[in-house]
């Protein structure tokens, strides 16, 4: 945001500065992003995932594990839903916040070790649209995931930021989930 | 002062993403990765490929060469021709199960190769059988794909393969019957043996070729059917649980070669009757 000349009131300026705090966090977030697929096209995938004891194959414990995330990002939506007052003769119960930043911190851990053996073993692939949108959507939720994490703190936004950060790093995780494990388990079946 | 938490779950993120990558740099396993890398720049051909004739064939009732089409009826169980094989690979005739119609039905041959299509399905499945171990393959050409591996006693074969994939049969020195379980679907077929190829020609069986398209590992396997039919798959990341899976180009029966992605395919021959390829 460029400064505005004299012609505009002073409350649009306050806008802008808000705005002006989401300059850093965006930029590392989109750093974040990059590294990660820079660092997936680069890196030769080794192809080779470590194996756990009690599933089948890798893919399966990927799988689960995304689908883990995937349901604690419907708890994320949903109690932000209520901390917002959006649902309907709901009202916010005293331990809602602590279930949203409970549900969002277990959500980005166990997305982790996917993300890292996916980076790592298959690397940043293009060779079908649903690897390639997998590829894009994984980067891409890091670095939203990042930018959340970075504006959470910060006071004086505009009300429409965090609804919107949070909206974004969702529907990231949604396509990953349906680009991955959703087209893993009807490949292969649901089992573990 | 307050923690920042939100700061500190990135980087509890963080620090959890490098441990996971410092482990998976340290697994054992991940050795594996890939001599070959460098692979030849691909030039733009991607998708040019045609497909083997395989998948017009969804095949119906009938014998599994019975119901391919045109191309493969040379083939009929039974009437493999004895005579020596033009480009088999130099075994003593004698250890060779050739001659069907003289040996008791009962006989299970110690080294065979079997090849047909499945009773439904377009697929394609080769049995590869030597010394008491067997290797198979089915694959429909587009993403079905498995490779089976395991031991062969007393006229049976029960090979397993990644994903679920199980192969049960039971042969003889004439045919191969049972079925195929791939990508939760079953697969029944009856396969005969089959060895030689005309001259000039590679003879039929199970084919793969290895090799690495845009920094991927991919791995291609073939069925080619007597008459020259075959059904082909690629399947990439052939290493990890998660093997996508494509159309395999034609394999040119005369050069043994296939052209993918502006990657030349080397395909070798998986066979029982050598033990090339166990």
């Amino acid at each position: 945001m460029t400064a505005q000349p004299d012609a505009s009131p002073p409350a649009p300026v306050d806008v802008s500065l808000g705005i002006g705090k989401l300059i850093v966090p965006s930029l590392i977030g989109g750093l974040v992003a990059l590294t990660l697929g820079i660092y997936g096209g680069l890196h030769h995938p080794a192809g080779v995932v470590v194996s756990i004891p009690g599933f089948t194959s890798a893919g399966y414990v990927k799988s689960w594990l995304a689908t883990i995330a995937t349901v604690f990002a419907i708890v994320q939506v949903i109690s932000a839903l209520v901390m917002y007052g959006k649902i309907p003769r709901v009202t916010a119960p005293s331990w809602i916040g602590t279930l949203h930043q409970w549900s969002g911190r277990i959500a980005f851990l166990v997305a982790v070790p996917v993300a890292i053996n996916c980076l790592y073993g298959l690397g940043f692939q293009t060779y079908s649209t649903r690897v390639l949108l997998h590829s894009l959507f994984g980067c891409a939720f890091f670095g939203a995931f990042t930018i959340k994490m970075l504006i959470l703190p910060k006071r004086g936004l505009p009300g429409w930021t965090l609804p919107l950060a949070g909206a974004v790093v969702f529907t990231l995780l949604i396509g990953i989930w349906f680009t991955s494990a959703f087209w893993f388990f009807s490949t292969f079946g649901l089992h573990h | 002062m307050k923690p920042n938490m939100p700061l500190v779950t990135l980087l509890a993120g963080a620090a959890l993403g490098v441990g996971v990558l410092i482990a998976s740099i340290l697994s054992p396993s991940s050795a594996a990765s890939a001599s070959g890398y460098g692979a030849t720049p691909a030039a733009s051909a991607t998708g040019a490929v045609k497909p083997a004739p395989a998948s017009s064939a969804p095949g119906g009732a009938g014998g599994a060469s019975g119901a391919a089409p045109a191309t493969t009826s040379a083939s009929t169980p039974g009437t493999v021709p004895a005579s020596t094989p033009g480009t088999a690979p130099a075994t003593a005739p004698g250890t060779v199960p050739t001659a069907t119609a003289s040996v008791p039905k009962a006989d299970v041959p110690p080294k065979a190769d079997y090849v047909a299509r499945t009773d439904s399905g377009g697929a394609a499945v080769a049995i590869s059988v030597h010394a008491g171990k067997a290797v198979a393959y089915m694959c429909n050409g587009h993403a079905v794909a498995a490779w089976l591996r395991g031991t062969a006693k007393a006229g049976k074969l029960e090979l397993t393969g990644k994903n679920g994939a199980r192969l049960d049969v039971s042969y003889r020195t004439g045919k191969a019957t049972g079925s195929i379980m791939a990508d939760g679907t079953k697969y029944a077929f009856s396969a005969p043996l089959v060895h030689g190829g005309s001259s000039g020609h590679r003879p039929p069986g199970l084919y793969e070729a290895t090799a690495m398209v845009h920094g991927v590992p991919i791995k291609a396997g073939w069925v080619v059917l007597p008459g020259g039919g075959q059904v082909g798959s690629v399947e990439y990341f052939p290493g990890s649980d998660i093997a996508p899976t494509a159309q395999a180009p034609v394999l040119d029966l005369t050069t043994g070669t296939a052209q993918y992605d502006g990657v030349t395919l080397v395909a070798s021959l998986i066979s029982g009757l050598t033990g090339s390829g166990f």
